[in-house]
């Protein structure tokens, strides 16, 4: 075996813009998700039976498929609907968006619930409605606690963010494909494109890890 | 001020107030004794609608919380104080008290705050403004919470069990904030294991036991004098 490092070094400021695109698919899907998960995740546990039914149902119909299927959907399905072809850019963020929303839902109903009930209740009886309770009591609290569960999301989004290189859409995973078409470089390349993912993801997981400190001792 | 007819209120099949009545007039100050289980803190929390009645009225200042009342508009006029406090920990004391008079009674930051700030020196807590909850000890938190109740202009204050959770040597400055009130005219209503308390500022005393009121009247009389079986009874384990 022959590794050609002057191969991988080359290949290093095309795979770090990819590198690039790939955390920004990845934060503005996680901030889409962010959005979509707390009004979802607030709809799971509110007391209109309706909003309920639909959030689990949004929650169980984008947990239970896969994430690949659902890029063909807004991809390749969608267009069949609406008579227009997507963007890769809007279909890559639309897709990892909606999907990370529905599991930052559950982390959200799940910090929503492990606040005290005794704040609801505080709340409310100082006659500040269910909707205001939430917005100033319940979810600035949730938010210290899913800092955690949203870095796991935040590292599982990036690493399947990589699905959409099959929509070719330019990525990390995508250039990679790209370079070893021309070069034949599969080992140095994968190698390559495995360890910049590596540094990517302990980076963030550090990261979050410091977030939690901070949080926790204010 | 408060009346309650015919209260009844059950968790699953479990009757935990059989049939209530109760009239409290202004000023009074009504301080609610039993065992436990006995449905005290229910009866309390029925009177904010935090515990949904199952059946029967209460009616509170005139709006009748079991009919067409506005429920968020009614609880504007009834503080309530738990046992555990229930501060927000992520407010500063001063924003805990100013919170709800500028977001549900629209009220100007600068003069909720001022509010706020005279009544933390009424509590005796004038220089904890800027403390987060969990800064304070047990008492202070249970003085504060008193506050960001009063901060509201209520009409009413319920208390349930509001020094159940404080440490001994703390039972006394929270009792000693509400007798103040209580002097100061405030319509209360108390649920309590403080039996001193109870004889000294309660116009009142309701024993209440399996979900009904067994005997009710002036502290003092009840004390000396129950009536019935199961007053005497609880009475001699706990005085």
């Amino acid at each position: 075996m022959n590794l050609n490092v002057d191969l991988m070094i080359n290949s290093l400021p095309l795979l770090i813009v990819g590198a690039g695109i790939t955390i920004q698919i990845t934060a503005i899907s996680v901030g889409l998700g962010l959005i979509i998960g707390m009004f979802v995740g607030i709809a799971r546990i509110c007391n209109v039976k309706v909003l309920r039914a639909l959030a689990a149902v949004y929650i169980d119909f984008l947990r239970g498929t896969p994430l690949l299927v659902q890029i063909f959907l807004i991809y390749f399905a969608l267009p069949m609907v609406v008579g227009q072809r997507v963007d890769p850019f809007i279909a890559a963020i639309t897709a990892c968006g909606i999907n990370s929303g529905a599991y930052i839902a559950e982390i959200f109903r799940a910090g929503i619930q492990a606040i005290d009930e005794g704040q609801m209740e505080a709340g409310r009886s100082l006659g500040m409605t269910w909707v205001q309770t939430m917005r100033y009591i319940i979810v600035p609290q949730a938010f210290k606690n899913i800092v955690p569960p949203l870095g796991n999301e935040f590292i599982a989004l990036l690493k399947d963010s990589s699905l959409v290189s099959v929509i070719g859409f330019e990525e990390l995973t995508r250039r990679g494909q790209l370079i070893i078409a021309r070069t034949y470089g599969s080992l140095e390349i994968w190698i390559t494109v495995a360890l910049i993912y590596l540094v990517m993801t302990l980076t963030i997981s550090r990261l979050v890890s410091y977030m939690e400190k901070r949080l926790a001792t204010k | 001020m408060i009346d309650i007819k015919n209260l009844h209120k059950s968790f699953g099949d479990h009757e935990v107030l059989k049939g209530i009545d109760l009239h409290i007039n202004p000023q009074e100050v009504v301080v609610i004794i039993g065992p436990s289980g006995s449905g005290k803190s229910t009866l309390l929390r029925c009177m904010n609608l935090l515990e949904v009645p199952t059946s029967g009225s209460v009616v509170v200042d005139g709006m009748d919380l079991t009919g067409d009342a506005d429920i968020n508009k009614a609880r504007e006029e009834i503080g309530m104080v738990f046992q555990r406090f229930n501060l927000f920990p992520h407010m500063t004391v001063l924003k805990n008290i100013t919170l709800a008079p500028m977001k549900v009674r629209n009220i100007s930051r600068e003069e909720a705050e001022k509010t706020a700030q005279e009544l933390l020196e009424r509590v005796g807590l004038g220089d904890k403004a800027d403390a987060y909850p969990p800064q304070l000890s047990g008492g202070q938190q249970q003085r504060v919470a008193i506050a960001r109740a009063l901060a509201m202009k209520p009409k009413v204050m319920l208390f349930d069990e509001p020094t159940s959770a404080l440490d001994p040597e703390m039972v006394n400055e929270v009792l000693d904030v509400m007798k103040s009130l209580a002097n100061d005219g405030m319509t209360m209503a108390v649920v309590t294991h403080e039996m001193g308390f109870a004889r000294e500022v309660g116009d009142r005393l309701l024993f209440v036991d399996g979900g009904t009121i067994i005997e009710q009247g002036d502290p003092r009389e009840v004390f000396e004098n129950p009536k019935e079986e199961r007053t005497k009874l609880f009475l001699s384990k706990v005085l």
